[in-house]
């Protein structure tokens, strides 16, 4: 029994930087109605920047601020000069240009740090492994979970609670309505997808220290991210946050019941939430 | 018009291959061709190998015997089908016989079947037991320690130093490769006496190990055997660490890549985690020495595990020709079995019934970094060794 409570903290946890992912992607998708292939590509770049800042000499903690503003400037630049052009095209065009534009990223992190997955230790002070009884489990690990849970709810806040989280709920609803009450919405829509940008990043420095820094990390990201939005409903952030925990759990837990379809079960159960509801768990009819 | 440029343009195009066999011919040179990763998941490994080829090609000027070697490299871009149409198109348009390299073992395994298809010869150094196995051809040779000795040379003299050790757990991935080397180390486990308390078969699109470690922890082992290889081993070795196990139970990764791995994971990673390698750069033998030379000459590298690899297996090529005075495939292939020679690692036999080259596998332990003299000095060898099954057990029934 121990071994299913250590698998589901250990799912709460994986799901909680799923999370962190597909936010973005959701926030992106329901404002912008805009699917971004790149998303994966810029989690990669939080985990190699964070790579890059720790071989500067610089901590954890300054790169786990740092990285994310780097990767939401570096997006923003990238919106400017040619995502915006393509708002209006068909979705297949988005997904050309987005997808190609990860290919680009991902070569490029090649280029400069090779394809081997490189380490990123944690930090000195979050190194240790707090035993339960016989079961181990990392504090880094603990310190993620709290840390995407902070973050969670303080991007619930900023979503409901502020101007600009109405603006965006609101974009998601009609750009159009939005932009009639004197909204510049063009910037709306640069801010909303550097900050998703970024939101990913602190995911990819969040995972550094767990997976390392791979150039294939982004498919693997970018792939659970969209099963996580289809399964919680598309632009829609609870649902983003059930569908992401309900993934990590299942992947935890299937790691004993059935190890081999642990990946598997996580794709037949947005399989099924196609077919049983179509919007997803917390999608509008 | 444009039927006339079609046609000039074909012309053309023939002319140039013609000419360029022609001119092959006349410079009484010799073909091969090596098939590597240079895009890629396994970029990495493809131009370390590439570097381990020209070390060999260059120590001989370029040459084997009275014969001019022309080298050919063909990006297998890690894709097994990208690769053996690439293989077919040599044949075909340049007349290639003689191929090495190639890393994923299924890529490897088909262009075994069609090099054996013209009556070529091919060497590799691939995970994969078929290929001097169940799928054993005249035409293919193999350089790398099969499963069998990779588990011989490692479980084997850990159980020895750690007799207390009676409890291993395996993580393995469900492909033959990993296959094999469960069969193997459970055979080995049953002759020492230890109990085999748990395994976990993942997938080879798993790159989250969390909760197959959660599992093996469940199981309380005295030794985390890990049965994968590449960028999942890495994975796994990095989540075993993270999880409290490396200090608790004893690692043994028995299939590894060396140094290039080593280096992406780090010393504090892999102090106290022991290792299976085909290959160390410290190893005292007078062909290493010659190797580590050339390297640090040529690339100011020290040598790893792939460069050896692909060094080793063009050599042997080399050799193969040298010694059957042309690039008759048949005659090569007679030339090179039972041939004995200096290699990298010791004194080196290629098996006549099967041509698996007998050569010894490794067990490393890593130092801590404070213990390292300088930065590529990650590990002790503990042990070294040859084990090979013999003709009788072997599943290569080559006519």
């Amino acid at each position: 029994m121990t071994v299913y409570l250590f698998q589901a903290l250990n799912g709460v946890g994986l799901g909680m930087i799923y999370f962190l992912i597909a936010a973005g992607l959701s926030i992106v998708f329901g404002l912008l109605h805009f699917v971004n292939f790149a998303h994966g590509a810029f989690y990669m770049l939080g985990a190699y920047f964070c790579l890059q800042a720790l071989r500067m000499g610089l901590d954890f903690w300054t790169a786990l601020w740092l990285v994310p503003l780097v990767v939401g400037g570096l997006a923003l630049l990238l919106e400017r000069v040619l995502v915006r052009r393509t708002y209006r095209m068909a979705h297949m065009y988005q997904i050309l240009i987005t997808l190609g534009l990860g290919l680009v990223i991902q070569e490029i992190c090649i280029i400069v740090w090779g394809t081997e997955a490189l380490n990123v230790s944690p930090p000195e002070s979050l190194s240790s492994v707090v035993f339960f009884g016989d079961f181990g489990y990392p504090s880094y690990r603990l310190f993620v979970i709290s840390l995407a849970t902070m973050l969670t709810f303080v991007l619930w806040l900023a979503l409901e609670k502020t101007r600009l989280g109405a603006l965006l709920r609101a974009g998601s609803q009609s750009v159009e309505m939005v932009a009639l009450l004197g909204v510049n919405v063009s910037v709306l829509f640069a801010f909303a997808f550097a900050f998703s940008a970024g939101l990913a990043a602190v995911g990819g420095v969040l995972a550094a220290p767990l997976r390392g820094a791979e150039p294939f990390m982004a498919q693997e990201a970018l792939s659970i991210a969209f099963v996580a939005v289809v399964i919680g409903g598309m632009g829609r952030y609870s649902g983003a946050l059930v569908a992401s925990i309900l993934i990590g759990l299942t992947q935890s837990l299937m790691s004993s019941l059935w190890p081999m379809g642990a990946n598997l079960m996580i794709f037949a159960a947005a399989a099924a939430i196609l077919v049983f509801r179509p919007n997803g768990l917390m999608g509008r009819v | 018009m444009k039927r006339r440029k079609f046609l000039g343009a074909a012309g053309s195009s023939v002319a140039v291959a013609c000419y360029s066999q022609w001119l092959h011919a006349q410079t009484n040179g010799v073909l091969i061709v090596d098939v590597l990763p240079f895009s890629g998941p396994l970029a990495g490994i493809g131009r370390l190998s590439d570097m381990g080829a020209k070390i060999a090609l260059s120590e001989r000027q370029q040459r084997a015997g009275s014969l001019q070697v022309e080298r050919m490299v063909l990006d297998s871009e890690g894709n097994p089908a990208r690769a053996v149409r690439k293989v077919i198109e040599a044949m075909e348009q340049r007349k290639a016989v003689l191929f090495t390299g190639e890393v994923i073992s299924a890529a490897a395994l088909s262009i075994s079947k069609e090099v054996a298809k013209v009556g070529g010869v091919y060497i590799t150094a691939v995970g994969a037991d078929e290929v001097t196995g169940a799928d054993c051809s005249t035409s293919t040779f193999r350089y790398s320690v099969p499963t069998f000795g990779a588990i011989e040379q490692t479980v084997r003299p850990l159980a020895k130093a750690m007799p207390q050790a009676k409890r291993w757990y395996t993580i393995t991935p469900q492909v033959v490769f990993g296959e094999g080397m469960l069969a193997n180390a459970k055979r080995v486990f049953q002759e020492l006496g230890i109990e085999h308390v748990g395994n976990t078969y993942h997938s080879l699109q798993d790159r989250e190990f969390s909760g197959f470690l959660t599992n093996a922890s469940a199981a309380r082992p005295d030794v985390l055997l890990l049965l994968n290889y590449a960028g999942q081993l890495q994975a796994c070795i990095r989540q075993a660490a993270n999880f409290g196990l490396k200090g608790r139970v004893t690692l043994l990764a028995a299939w590894t890549t060396g140094l290039y791995e080593y280096h992406a994971l780090g010393a504090d990673l892999m102090e106290g985690v022991y290792t299976g390698a085909q290959y160390w750069h410290t190893l005292d033998t007078p062909g290493n020495r010659n190797f580590v030379k050339q390297s640090a000459v040529m690339f100011k590298e020290t040598p790893d595990h792939s460069m050896a690899l692909a060094y080793s297996c063009t050599r042997l090529l080399l050799d193969g020709i040298e010694r059957a005075k042309g690039a008759d495939p048949a005659a090569i292939i007679r030339s090179l079995e039972g041939y004995k020679y200096e290699g990298v690692t010791g004194e080196e036999e290629v098996r006549a019934f099967d041509h698996q080259v007998m050569k010894a596998y490794y067990l490393l332990k890593g130092k801590s970094k404070s213990q390292m003299k300088d930065k590529d000095d990650f590990v002790d060898v503990v042990s070294g060794g040859k084990s090979f099954v013999d003709e009788k057990s072997s599943l290569c029934k080559r006519q």
